[in-house]
């Protein structure tokens, strides 16, 4: 190659040329690849919200509660003040199931409404079945495409909801045992359902304090469909 | 015939026309080799005279003219750059105004939760935008914008000054302020870029441009090294950009369906692509040789995709800055 073909070329700037058009493809490429990307938002955001029953109004730019403190939260929100007022009514009836029935048997009728509002309150909230699907649909998503898996999911496993669903069980037959107390015509009757209702109780407590521990560990590759 | 292939909107210097082989000159666009955020000002006692030469003065842009005119307003006259130049740059303070609420009560919580992404990326974006500035010029011809580089410049540093500031205050990790600024590799990179934001804020006036002579441009390519440094801090913040795979991946746990939108590298990316091919001197000869013959419409079809691609990246950016500025506003940090 001649000298001046070789400065004719510097002077048109032919190799800044090539190198911008090489740029520009690739950023045509990027480009294009982001709309591509951006024509799934819709499904995806779908099923972001309706992994964690959240709506779209809850934040000004329509970004919806999907973290795992959110959901936590919202689990000890049910909880926690369940268990106090279950405490409290507990030890209401400690204090009277010796020597006053009436007093015994309205601690037990507020036990067993809290104990209804809790199942209620677990069942509608976090634990249906759709969202049983969802998790699992996010977590086989996760796993075909090598990646983690969302936290969503994570909040949701199968492992957490089976858990849940126990749960729930295990306290719709501590809530009718106590009704069944609290219809007592005495002391005596009313002092011989402690036995069940207490090992009732330590199992169902249990049972809540591994759905708290399962929603904050991180997920585990055994976890994982 | 030159005459007849001269550059639309900035015509070649007669003594030393574009492309000419072995005549290009780096800076044929004052300041090309450099993005820095005051060097393509002039001084009030006019400081820099190699830059005052005839054919400088003659590259000027019709739009440049335009803008230099004043205009009438209630009884006063104004520049019409000078309009220009606030409503442009008051983007910029921004980030602190978001902050400001926060500050004036002292909430912590708010400090602590959104400090880093309202500030820091206020700081990226003025960054940016300081950067943008010699592309800018290279593209249009066009210098009445220039002034803005320097604001953007001293607002970048004034915001990542008061990311690391509340950094070391609010966040939680061991090891007292230092610890908390400096602690992770990922800080140290943001604390290291203060540092280098510190000598150029102090040095971004027209005093110190006299008084460094020729050292005050080297010293000003700083800012390379912090555009550098940038990317290491974003990388190491979120690993690499995939450390949370697809779905919860990019800025916390956006969950509106854009994950890939929101990781801050890959609008780093974005935007860094544009800004640097831009100051590659093979293209930027390219582009010269184009305007040269009056055919800077070749230029903008072939920078478009790119251009395209940085706005890509600027736009999820100042969507981030917007949501949880307004959170921090509002003294409600976002929990994402």
């Amino acid at each position: 190659m001649s000298e001046t073909y070789a400065d004719y070329g510097e002077e048109q700037g032919t190799f800044g040329g090539v190198l911008l058009v090489a740029i520009s493809i690739l950023s045509g490429i990027l480009v294009l690849a982001g709309l591509l990307y951006a024509a799934g938002t819709s499904a995806r955001h779908k099923t972001a919200l309706a992994v964690n029953n959240c709506e779209p109004s809850m934040s000004p730019s329509g970004i919806p509660c999907n973290t795992q403190q959110m959901v936590i939260g919202e689990y000890n929100g049910i909880v926690n003040p369940a268990s106090k007022l279950l405490a409290a009514d507990m030890a209401a009836y400690n204090v009277n199931e010796g020597h006053h029935l009436a007093a015994a048997e309205a601690a037990l009728s507020s036990e067993v409404a809290t104990e209804q509002a809790l199942d209620n309150s677990l069942a509608a909230v976090a634990y249906t079945p759709q969202n049983y699907g969802n998790a699992i649909t996010l977590i086989t998503l996760a796993f075909d495409a090598g990646t983690n898996t969302p936290g969503a999911a994570i909040l949701l496993t199968p492992q957490a909801t089976a858990i849940a669903n126990v749960a729930v069980r295990d306290n719709q037959a501590l809530a009718k045992l106590t009704a069944q107390q609290a219809r007592s015509t005495s002391l005596i009757q009313l002092r011989s359902f402690n036995t069940r209702v207490e090992a009732d109780t330590v199992a169902v407590q249990a049972e809540m304090k591994l759905i708290g521990k399962t929603l904050t560990a991180p997920i585990t590759a055994a976890q994982e469909p | 015939m030159a005459t007849t292939r001269g550059p639309r909107y900035s015509p070649a210097p007669p003594t030393a026309p574009y492309g000419s082989p072995g005549t290009y000159q780096p800076d044929v666009y004052p300041d090309d080799s450099v993005g820095t955020w005051n060097g393509e000002e002039q001084s009030a006692v006019g400081y820099q005279p190699q830059r005052q030469t005839e054919p400088e003065r003659t590259r000027r842009s019709r739009l440049d003219e335009w803008m230099d005119r004043d205009f009438k307003f209630g009884g006063s006259h104004i520049k019409r750059k000078a309009v220009a130049l606030i409503l442009l740059g008051a983007p910029a303070v921004l980030p602190l105004f978001f902050m400001a609420p926060a500050f004036f009560t002292m909430n912590e919580p708010t400090f602590a939760g959104s400090v880093d992404d309202t500030l820091g990326t206020g700081a990226e974006l003025c960054l940016f935008i300081c950067l943008l500035i010699t592309p800018m010029v290279t593209l249009t011809g066009q210098r009445w914008f220039v002034p803005l580089r320097r604001w953007y410049g001293i607002l970048f540093a004034c915001s990542g000054f008061g990311d690391m500031l509340a950094a070391g205050l609010t966040d939680n990790f061991a090891g007292g302020f230092f610890g908390r600024v400096a602690g992770h590799v990922f800080e140290l990179m943001g604390f290291m870029m203060v540092m280098l934001a510190i000598p150029l804020l102090i040095t971004g006036n027209h005093w110190a441009q006299r008084k460094l002579g020729k050292y005050w441009k080297r010293l000003q390519r700083l800012t390379y090294v912090i555009w550098g440094l940038l990317f290491f801090h974003l990388a190491l913040l979120e690993g690499l950009g995939f450390q949370n795979g697809t779905t919860h991946n990019g800025s916390g746990n956006p969950g509106d369906g854009d994950p890939i939108f929101h990781q801050r590298l890959y609008q780093y990316a974005a935007c860094s692509l544009f800004l640097l091919t831009l100051r590659l001197p093979p293209i930027k000869r390219w582009i010269a040789a184009r305007q040269a013959e009056g055919r800077n419409w070749l230029v903008w079809v072939t920078i478009a995709p790119i251009f395209a691609l940085f706005i890509f990246g600027m736009i999820f950016a100042v969507n981030e800055e917007i949501f949880k500025g307004f959170n921090s506003f509002m003294e409600h940090p976002s929990a994402e």
